[in-house]
């Protein structure tokens, strides 16, 4: 049961990222109109918003502690923000600032945060195995940490998450693998590469525990993951929990949808989560006037993490040459100087 | 003998889709004035927010003007060039 | 191994420009009308047209059957078309971006680019390998990449990469026809997207019916007399602006190389002689690649001919996001400008 403190907490979490992905969306966007120029504006680049999916971070999140490893896909700020990262630097590091988590290097699809054990990375499943690297760390040195890898329906069949299954459930490791099943990878909807509509189906092969969560509910999901997280801290091996959520938005920005059909974007626009989660809390007997708090100071928290981003100075050309290693060697650059080699040879 | 001057006009081809948008921009020339072509195929591609475009010739003949320049903006209804017409 | 067709000059009668990937999409297109062996495979090919307009109106005129849809799975998928090009099918698998080669690496270079050797050429594996590849729009580490040197150092692999829509149809029409694995590298920016647009150049006229370009054929798209630079991709463009920006203080020669296995040395070699200074640009990693090949070459051919040797490269390092720092590392036409004084000091 969800006491009334975690209940405001994760709808917290999710008008946060619902708000951060929307007032990302039009920092984006300008600089970019009429015309679509991916390089132009303030955020230049790809940018995968979550806006829909807030349900399948909140409600594992809630169950995790800053020890706790989580890997997150190209699609990571509602993961990052329910798992704690530095709202401030998350957002510099977006706009591409000197201070951003990463220095300006990394961008949305490359975040870091150490205090919070979280990281993303733009290869799709390629989270999954440092997941398990972590749980497989935490287990050899006999903590009670656990490891949570994030990914997408269209990743399960990339060979890289099935050697993951695999190796978690061999070494009985304290991982949790959460598919959020938007229903499209890009362009390709889910029954045109997939051939289970279950993808919780892909673990019955792996002798993994295996769940789906089929609604856009953040409880519901609170409760799977409950059982999951549970299972990996008592020492009892993986889960493979697929949650359902939706893609309010394109794929990436830029992405103008023609291959979805308009009766897809409507029915998911109607599964809101926050709608839900917020019926939830009116039942829960929490007051309006709460609820109404709770979203006043997400925006607030949203806009000033933007506003300070923008006010960060962007990085200076030759920090691109820093940061390879964490011991360059003496004398060694990324950069050697373009040395012109004369010989007193040739004729001209 | 030429039989006159077409206009290639933006609001033909505006999709349906971008009904609320009234600004665009050439993302690409396939022609260059003086260029014969056919009616039909595609002179230019325009981009409207997200939406590509292709703008096809309305006619057989020459494009005797480009009137907006590759990158550029366009307001909905403008007339990207001219055509005369064989 | 088949003869290539006789090159066409593309020189044509039309005044009609066309982009990079509408001329790549119409030999595709051309090859699948003719042979039913030809098809494309890869993710977001169908709907989409490829994520960078590869297949762009593909599937409206050939349907599922030829343009199929791949679920995430470059190991599989590229596998999958070295089996289908080993039973005679003419497989055009697309890896969206080059940089995931990664996740499918070992059935492309163990598997696509061995077999016919490993198997003393009792099979042959006609495929086309095509990729998008190189940076300029902030994709970060990841996204970036050009990875020539990579492609080209492993052996058993054609590889290829045009500048201009008129390289492009040609040498896909070769790529399709030939019975090797060929890895078809495109320049994102290249392309002629909308939400990318291309600089001047490779938007060129280009003919109407199917011609091929031989491998194997650099391409001089500059003539000069006092220094030679030698690159590919997206940096022919630059090289172009930087030799027209120092007309009349430095004539420089510009040699697209086109492809990279195999190499023309030969056209390199002419030039390097007769302009004795060499300036090779590379948008990939500055060490044990692409530019330290070009001048390995020079050196062995034509040493006695040089007199200054300069390569302009992306540092050793992964590619930054932020657009100060990509800027910074990505060969500009002010950094192969300054190359080409530098070596005719």
């Amino acid at each position: 049961m969800l006491s009334d403190t975690e209940l405001q907490e994760m709808y917290g979490w999710m008008v946060t990222v619902r708000y951060y992905e929307e007032r990302l969306q039009e920092e984006y966007l300008e600089g970019k109109q009429p015309a679509f120029d991916i390089s132009a504006g303030p955020i230049p680049g790809e940018l995968h918003l979550a806006a829909g999916q807030e349900a399948a971070a909140a409600g594992v999140c809630a169950h995790l502690h800053d020890d706790d490893t989580v890997t997150a896909p190209h699609r990571p700020h509602h993961v990052a923000i329910a798992k704690g990262v530095d709202l401030n630097r998350m957002t510099a590091e977006i706009f591409g600032r000197r201070t951003g988590l990463s220095k300006g290097k990394g961008g949305h699809m490359h975040l870091f945060d150490q205090d919070v054990n979280f990281a993303g990375s733009g290869i799709i499943a390629e989270g999954c195995p440092p997941a398990v690297g972590a749980a497989l760390a935490a287990k050899m040195r006999g903590e009670d940490s656990v490891a949570v890898a994030y990914l997408g329906e269209g990743a399960i069949s990339q060979g890289g998450f099935l050697e993951s299954l695999n190796l978690a459930s061999v070494q009985d490791l304290p991982v949790v693998f959460v598919i959020e099943d938007n229903d499209w990878a890009i362009s390709m909807p889910k029954e045109r590469v997939t051939d289970v509509e279950d993808g919780a189906q892909r673990a019955d092969g792996f002798d993994i525990h295996g769940t789906r969560v089929d609604h856009d509910d953040a409880v519901a999901v609170y409760e799977a993951a409950g059982e999951a997280v549970g299972r990996a801290r008592d020492g009892n091996g993986p889960t493979l929990l697929e949650v359902q959520v939706h893609r309010r938005m394109g794929h990436f920005m830029g992405d103008a949808e023609g291959y979805r059909p308009d009766a897809d974007t409507e029915r998911a626009k109607q599964r809101d989560s926050i709608e839900r989660m917020k019926n939830t809390l009116q039942n829960a007997g929490i007051d309006e006037s709460t609820i109404e708090d709770i979203r006043d100071r997400s925006h607030e928290r949203v806009e000033e993490a933007i506003e300070w981003a923008k006010d960060q100075p962007e990085p200076d050309p030759d920090e691109a040459y820093e940061d390879v290693f964490t011991n360059p060697p003496a004398g060694w650059t990324p950069n050697p100087e373009p040395e012109v080699a004369e010989t007193t040879g040739g004729d001209n | 003998m030429s039989g006159g001057t077409v206009v290639v006009d933006s609001e033909t081809v505006w999709p349906a889709d971008s009904e609320d948008v009234e600004e665009a921009v050439v993302s690409n020339w396939f022609v260059r004035e003086g260029t014969a072509v056919t009616e039909g195929d595609p002179i230019a591609e325009i981009q409207i927010e997200k939406v590509s475009i292709d703008v096809p010739a309305p006619t057989t003949g020459e494009i005797t003007e480009i009137l907006i320049d590759e990158q550029a903006e366009f307001q909905r209804g403008d007339v990207l060039a001219q055509v005369s017409s064989a | 191994m088949a003869e290539a067709d006789e090159t066409k000059e593309a020189e044509t009668t039309a005044e009609r420009e066309v982009t990079m990937s509408r001329a790549m999409v119409g030999a595709i297109a051309s090859e699948i009308r003719e042979n039913d062996d030809v098809f494309v495979m890869g993710e977001d090919v169908a709907d989409y047209g490829g994520i960078f307009d590869s297949t762009e109106g593909l599937l409206e005129e050939f349907g599922r059957e030829k343009i199929m849809d791949m679920p995430i799975s470059e190991t599989g998928f590229i596998g999958a078309a070295v089996g289908a090009a080993q039973a005679g099918m003419r497989p055009i698998a697309e890896l969206m971006f080059a940089d995931f080669f990664g996740v499918g690496m070992d059935q492309i270079y163990n598997q696509m680019a061995k077999n016919t050797y490993m198997s003393g050429s009792s099979v042959n594996v006609p495929m086309v390998l095509m990729t998008a590849v190189g940076g300029t729009y902030n994709d970060a580490a990841q996204h970036s990449q050009t990875l020539y040197g990579t492609f080209a150092h492993l052996p058993g692999m054609k590889v290829v990469i045009p500048s201009t829509a008129a390289d492009a149809k040609g040498l896909m029409h070769t790529a399709i026809r030939d019975d090797d694995p060929v890895v078809f590298m495109f320049h994102k920016r290249l392309m002629g997207i909308g939400w990318m647009p291309a600089p001047d150049g490779p938007k060129t006229p280009v003919p109407e019916d199917d011609y091929t370009i031989g491998f194997g054929e650099a391409d001089v798209k500059r003539e000069g007399d006092d220094v030679t630079v030698v690159t590919l991709g997206l940096h022919v463009h630059r090289a172009l602006e930087a030799a027209d920006g120092l007309a009349g203080e430095v004539d420089a020669e510009v040699v697209d190389l086109r492809t990279l296995v195999p190499l023309d040395t030969e056209t390199v070699l002419e030039s390097v002689r007769k302009t004795s200074r060499l300036v090779v640009v590379d948008e990939d990693y500055h060490s044990f690649g692409l530019s330290g090949e070009i001048i390995a070459w020079a050196t062995e051919g034509a040493l006695d001919d040089l007199s200054a040797v300069s390569r302009v490269t992306m540092p050793d390092a992964p590619i930054p996001y932020a657009r100060p720092l990509e800027q910074e590392v990505n060969p500009g036409t002010e950094d192969i400008a300054d190359a080409i004084q530098d070596v005719s000091e």
